[in-house]
């Protein structure tokens, strides 16, 4: 038991996916859910009911007590916007490790490579980050990338503008510029439920402005997307994240990962991090 | 143990790059246009990334993450999101001593003198995983030592033995000029199955 990791809420399934009751891990630990009668719940290894939130088009929950309510996207109620349930993917790493490189840019023209970044467009231009003690996140603004097809409903090179936010130690929320609609935010998740601390369920989610693509065009593009990132996210070493400076080496692109890692740390949040052997 | 097969030469050509490991080091090993064989940390210190997963641009390795270039010697030598930066000196990739001899790349992951184990003019046939140590291996033929284990066979044949974990080895194996490869390689096949204890 500890109370700065279990004291979290935690995605554990997509609601519209789930059809009958079933066993997932959550931090290394057994629990059961289901859907009767429109209402989820969870049950720990004894039986004992967990606290749930439906919200995102996923079900969530938690160990623990958590001391706050699970965060809110206002953006994503504007009308208009379409909510797209990706689905799942497991990938064998630390969540901490599928949180931060989704917070990454300066990967996408050799991971992503002619759709969200095209060499010789690899520049990271200096952006703002900092962490808002008001609310306890992490932030990202101004961050300025060239892609060769943004989204789904992209047509040719634009430079696309980010924000990043880490509202809860595995989740993060990306805004960016919608080509459709100049001046609104699409909204990108990338929700993960640690499964262990080197295996993870990753749950994207997203409220875009997008008429003319069909859902299942949507989620294809985001998958494809993500099989990419797990070719990489399966290959880095450690699996776990290391939270102390000096195992590796961050230039001025990756300060978002470095006030994540100094963010976790802060709050005390270890679970799938590697600290320094003591 | 100082120098270890890793590779024959042919299955890594100028511009390639694969992993490997010996006993518990992760290892990439490329081949230069120039013909260089290097043996690196499979380790990118950047965000940690297997460089093995990379690729070689003009003399260096490339990362596939994030696309830093590592020179022959491992020190980095471009960071794209900073194409105007100068990267510093201290980022730099643990390099091992890696050469070529017989058709066979080499490597020592410590500083060393001694020669290269004399393959006796006999030729590369082909690499070969197995499922035993190389302790195991060495012990099945009666040799002392893995490094290099000699075969009574009609082909003259020499084990150059790549230790990986407690239960697998990579054989690397030469024969005599004269011995036809494909009948060596069918040999070495019904040998892995009898020493795995698999029905050939
Ligand atoms: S991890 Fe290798 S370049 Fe970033
Ligand atoms: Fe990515």
């Amino acid at each position: 038991m500890n109370a700065a990791i279990d004291n979290h809420w935690y995605p554990v399934a997509m609601i519209s996916g789930i059809d009958a009751p079933r066993e997932t891990l959550l931090l290394g630990k057994k629990i059961t859910l289901g859907c009767e009668e429109g209402t989820c719940w969870v049950k720990d290894a004894s039986g004992n009911a967990l606290p749930t939130v439906e919200r995102f088009g996923h079900l969530w929950t938690s160990p623990g007590q958590p001391n706050r309510d699970l965060f809110t996207i206002p953006e994503a109620d504007s009308p208009g916007r379409r909510l797209v349930d990706v689905g799942s993917v497991k990938v064998k790493c630390s969540p901490l490790r599928a949180v931060e490189n989704f917070l990454d840019i300066a990967h996408f023209p050799f991971v992503h490579t002619d759709i969200l970044g095209a060499e010789p467009h690899t520049e990271v231009d200096r952006y703002d980050v900092k962490i808002r003690e008001e609310v306890d996140e992490v932030w990202a603004t101004k961050v300025k990338f060239f892609q060769p097809q943004a989204a789904k409903s992209a047509e040719g090179g634009i430079t696309t503008e980010y924000m990043y936010r880490v509202p809860a130690p595995t989740c993060s929320v990306l805004y960016k510029t919608c080509p459709p609609r100049p001046g609104e935010w699409d909204v990108i998740t990338l929700f993960v439920q640690p499964l262990t601390d080197e295996w993870c369920e990753v749950w994207p989610w997203m409220a875009l402005y997008d008429d003319d693509s069909t859902m299942s065009e949507m989620v294809s593009f985001q998958q494809l997307i993500f099989m990419q990132d797990r070719s990489i996210l399966e290959n880095q070493l450690p699996r776990k994240l290391p939270l102390d400076p000096g195992m590796e080496v961050p230039t001025q692109a990756d300060m978002t990962s470095v006030a994540y890692r100094r963010w976790l740390k802060k709050i005390g949040y270890t679970y799938g991090a590697q600290l320094v052997a003591a | 143990m100082d120098w270890v097969a890793v590779a024959l030469t042919e299955d890594v050509p100028a511009g390639v790059v694969i992993p490997s490991r010996i006993e518990d080091t992760d290892l990439a090993i490329w081949c230069a246009p120039s013909g260089r064989y290097h043996a690196w940390s499979d380790r990118c210190p950047h965000r940690g990334m297997r460089l093995s997963h990379g690729f070689v641009r003009g003399e260096t390795l490339a990362c596939i993450y994030h696309g830093w270039q590592y020179r022959e010697n491992g020190s980095c030598d471009y960071i794209p999101a900073h194409p105007k930066l100068t990267p510093p000196s201290t980022i730099c990739v643990p390099t091992y001593a890696c050469t070529e001899a017989d058709g066979v790349v080499w490597v020592s992951l410590h500083q060393t003198d001694s020669a290269m184990p004399d393959m006796g003019g006999r030729q590369p046939v082909r690499s070969m995983p197995i499922n035993l140590s190389a302790s195991d291996l060495a012990a099945h033929f009666g040799a002392e030592d893995f490094t290099t284990i000699a075969v009574v066979s009609d082909h003259d044949v020499l084990f150059a033995v790549q230790p990986c974990t407690d239960s697998a080895c990579v054989i690397h194996a030469l024969a005599s000029p004269d011995a036809d490869r494909s009948s060596v390689s069918r040999w070495l096949e019904d040998l892995r199955a009898t020493l795995e204890g698999v029905p050939a």
